[in-house]
């Protein structure tokens, strides 16, 4: 396959930028409900995509299954590009890259049988169930995916990586009469089936939540002082931040540029707060992003000042910054955009004790059911939180929302505990392309005075 | 892919071949400029098959191989399946339906969608000349098909046609963001109702109106309504009744909603969604009530679920992709409208919010209808006049109260992703935190 892309790349001569992306998936899922298998999938998708931006023109993009007649397509992608409208884009270019990357799992998904990995979740599906009587239903799901890729562009660069992912979630149904809470939560990871084995506490634990939220009055909505735990607060960060530190939402707007320039202090002094798609097999981290530009780390606040942002190849040239190896895309279907790999807050030197003791009445929130963001207004829902009064948690609560805004809310931020962790369930969703690995890393944090949405039923 | 289909039948297996073919192009501006053209062309199919000991198999490729291969795969995979309570069903041959293909839709070229999107971009432009303006144009064709072991088939095609309009304004301390959309089968949508759509918004954002927390009479647009319906689409997942875990189990015929709100499917040819059959081989109903005059009626029945209710399907067996199975779903509805005006709903507002957009959608407790949603874009009303546009504002409820608390429909509406035909819903209280 490299003979035929090195070939293929050589075809654009009027200075155009290309890339190739051949990409080939083997997926299982598996879902059992109740006690059945109630689906099962094995499945192979195969595809790629040419994009390719002609000098001072816009960009071309097809998607495809075949890997036949590439030749034939890139010389259409060639002609195409080359009726399209003019603009301003142009893309970084750097050196050629050659490299190779295959990967070696413990316990290979791909040589389990179909038998082992679902009498394992029939295990786990009669833990969940057994729980408690209240438990209407459960659903223990699944998937292990393995991927190759194959990637070339205009620089030279032929890339082939090896990317696995797997995971098992879990989601308990808790009911009395109309009242019917929902828990889930799960593992995932670059790993191969050890990481899903031995998983019945996590399925016990999970079971055991739904029925206790049944009890849990709603939080009353209101301003409140909140801890989050680390896996809200990673989820805080993400959609508090790192979406406006894509700089494709901010390349073409002169305004956010001034809000969002380097240097300004955007949040209290205790924050700091990177992006690193290098780190060791997290499931947001590559060699090299969809663009061919090896990953790294950078930062996006120091001490509380904006320090930098993600870039892809044509924002970087826009903006006159350095690439950071952020352009990612979900699969074949669709183009690299701007995108987190692993965002995080990095530890404090708070213990997290410290953190609740001045709390005369507030909010613990943890876990995350999902958040959203529309620039400077963002949004994200707890699993469930616990009311703190006098510096101690007390009862349990749920219908937990928070919500924010960009030009206050991070300077709310006056404390950041010292037990930092990683949060490897979940993705992200941008431009269409969903489900997108995005783990977030953070420790305990404190914010002043947020806003909680519920009513007043005190 | 007959020879699936012939093979299922020379081994006796039960069995069905779902193929879904797609070709779609788009165009996009951001920020006022042209960005790239995209084009996509795939396919996949979804194979089923149900062993002699009645265990249902699943396989999915988007590559061609042999017949064999496939069917040797789904085999393997029933093994470890579910006994099925369902066969799979045989398909009318004298019935007859008619593709929904605009030649407007599929043979428009990348130029002409270029034009459209120039022409909405400098119309918005000349009235807000302050706004970045983003403009995704789609158009394309899918066709769906199914083959069973009787070496029966169905298919059905259709185009679609969409533009999805975003405008910014960016100051210091407010950035703001408003979107609309249209999308139909035809070529026939409505461009200057979607420029006024943003126009106005603009306008009407320009001033942000404070408004202290409690309880206020709010106004869902038809998009803003899409809040309160999400945790109804969970409650009338026939799947979610069988799992006991849909609070609208034991509610058929009963009426548990205001009488003025009545939900129902429709088959109105160009609306996306809208199929002679569903996604497993079964006939859509040209009409059905969900909810009729606030009393649950029906649900939406794929064959997997109705069978273990011991029921028959009702035509809302769908799937995500070729990749997935079938789950119940629904292919366009429509929430009955009322008899005047949205503007004299709002108009008779002495004091209330607007509601168009949220962020946090589906980010609650479906399953007990509970809502806590940021107002993405919602504006304050007092004396029925529009004061300007909320900011960091909250509202929460739970969808079946606030639907039992409807107080007036509009008589206006709107399609929502070409799929779902929405009035503006006035419910009264709304919590509203700030």
């Amino acid at each position: 396959m490299m003979e035929v892309l090195e070939e293929l790349i050589r075809l654009p001569r009027k200075g155009e930028y290309m890339e190739i992306r051949l990409e080939n998936i083997f997926s299982t899922t598996i879902r059992v409900q109740n006690g059945v298998v109630e689906r099962m999938r094995v499945g192979t998708d195969e595809g790629g995509y040419i994009r390719l931006l002609a000098p001072r023109g816009s960009w071309w993009f097809e998607s495809f299954q075949r890997w036949d007649d590439l030749k034939d397509k890139v010389e259409k992608a060639i002609a195409g590009a080359s009726l399209l409208p003019q603009s301003n884009i142009e893309v970084v270019r750097r050196a050629p890259v050659r490299d190779e990357h295959k990967v070696t799992l413990p316990d290979d998904f791909r040589f389990k049988s179909l038998e082992d990995k679902t009498s394992l979740l029939l295990l786990y599906d009669q833990v969940l169930r057994e729980t408690s009587p209240f438990l209407v239903s459960s659903l223990v799901e699944y998937r292990d995916e393995f991927r190759q890729i194959y990637l070339a562009n205009s620089d030279g660069s032929l890339i082939y990586l090896e990317e696995p992912d797997i995971s098992v979630s879990f989601v308990a149904t808790a009911r009395k009469e109309d009242n019917i809470e929902i828990y889930r939560n799960g593992v995932a990871g670059k790993a191969g089936f050890e990481l899903v084995k031995n998983q019945e506490t996590l399925a016990q634990e999970i079971g055991q939540r739904a029925v206790l939220l049944l009890e849990a009055p709603s939080f009353s909505g209101g301003v409140y002082d909140v801890i989050l735990d680390p896996v809200l607060a990673g989820v805080f960060i993400h959609e508090a931040f790192g979406h406006l530190s894509e700089s494709d939402t901010l390349y073409r707007n002169e305004e956010l540029k001034r809000i969002m320039a380097k240097g300004k202090r955007v949040s209290s002094s205790v924050l700091n707060v990177f992006d690193d798609g290098s780190l060791d097999n997290l499931r947001g981290s590559s060699p090299y992003d969809d663009e061919g530009i090896p990953t790294g780390r950078t930062y996006l606040i120091k001490d509380g000042h904006l320090d930098g942002r993600l870039h892809s190849r044509e924002t970087a040239f826009l903006m006159h910054e350095e690439v950071t190896g952020n352009a990612r895309t979900i699969n074949y279907r669709f183009p690299p955009i701007v995108r987190m790999t692993n965002t995080a807050i990095e530890a404090g030197e708070a213990s997290r004790e410290d953190l609740f003791s001045d709390i005369e009445r507030g909010l613990y929130a943890v876990e995350y059911i999902g958040g959203n963001t529309a620039l400077e207004l963002f949004t994200f829902s707890a699993a469930y939180g616990y009311l703190i009064e006098k510096g101690k948690i007390k009862e349990l609560v749920k219908d937990v929302v928070l919500s924010g805004n960009l030009f206050q809310t991070l300077d709310k931020i006056d404390a950041v505990a010292d037990d930092f962790r990683w949060t490897e369930v979940g993705g992200c969703g941008k431009g269409g392309q969903i489900g997108l690995p995005t783990p977030t890393g953070s420790p305990h944090i404190r914010l002043r005075e947020v806003l909680v949405g519920g009513s007043h039923n005190d | 892919m007959i020879e699936v289909a012939s093979l299922l039948k020379k081994e006796g297996i039960p069995g069905d071949l779902f193929t879904h073919r797609i070709f779609s192009q788009e165009v996009n501006y951001e920020a006022n400029s042209f960005q790239g053209y995209k084009k996509e062309e795939r396919e996949g199919y979804g194979l089923r098959a149900i062993n002699p000991e009645g265990k249902l198999g699943f396989y999915a490729f988007n590559r061609l191989l042999n017949p064999q291969e496939a069917v040797e795969k789904a085999l393997e995979v029933s093994q470890l399946g579910d006994r099925v309570d369902f066969s799979i069903p045989t398909y009318p041959s004298t019935w007859e339906w008619e593709d929904f293909v605009d030649p407007r839709v599929e043979n428009l070229d990348a130029q002409e969608m270029i034009e459209l999107g120039d022409y909405i971009l400098s119309r918005i432009r000349k009235e807000c000349p302050q706004a970045l303006v983003d403009v995704v144009i789609s158009a394309g064709r899918e066709e769906k098909s199914l083959l069973n072991h009787h070496e029966e088939e169905l298919k059905f095609a259709r185009t679609f046609f969409g533009v999805g309009v975003s405008a910014n304004q960016t100051r210091e301390g407010d950035i703001l963001e408003v979107y609309a959309e249209r999308s139909w089968g035809s070529r026939d949508i409505d461009v200057e109702g979607l420029v006024q759509e943003i126009v106005s918004k603009l306008e009407f954002s320009q001033r942000v109106a404070d408004l202290n927390s409690g309880k206020y009479p709010v106004v869902f647009t038809p998009s803003g309504s899409l809040v309160l319906l999400i945790a109804l689409f969970y409650g009338l997942n026939g799947k979610n009744w069988v799992f006991g875990r849909s609070p609208l189990e034991d509610k058929e015929g009963k009426v548990i909603f205001s009488s003025l709100f009545s939900l129902e499917e429709i088959q109105e040819p160009w609306a996306l969604g809208s199929c002679p059959f569903d996604d497993e081989g079964i006939m859509t109903r040209a009409q059905k009530y969900l909810i009729n005059k606030g009393k649950v009626e029906s649900a939406f029945w794929d064959l997997w679920s109705a069978a273990k209710k011991g029921i028959k399907p009702t035509g809302n067996g769908f799937r995500g992709s070729y990749r997935d199975l079938p789950e119940p779903g629904f292919s366009s509805l429509r929430v009955k409208n009322g008899l005047r005006d949205s503007s004299t709903l709002i108009g008779e507002l002495e004091e209330g919010l607007i509601v168009d957009s949220v962020l946090g959608l589906g980010q609650s407790n479906v399953a007990s209808g509970y809502f806590s949603c940021n107002v993405h874009l919602g504006f304050y009303v007092k004396g029925g006049e529009i004061q300007g546009r909320v900011k960091d504002v909250m509202i929460s409820g739970n969808t079946y109260q606030a639907l039992f608390n409807l107080k007036e429909i509009s008589r206006d509406s709107r399609w929502i992703g070409g799929r779902i035909l929405l009035p503006y819903l006035l419910v009264e209280p709304i919590e509203v935190n700030k």
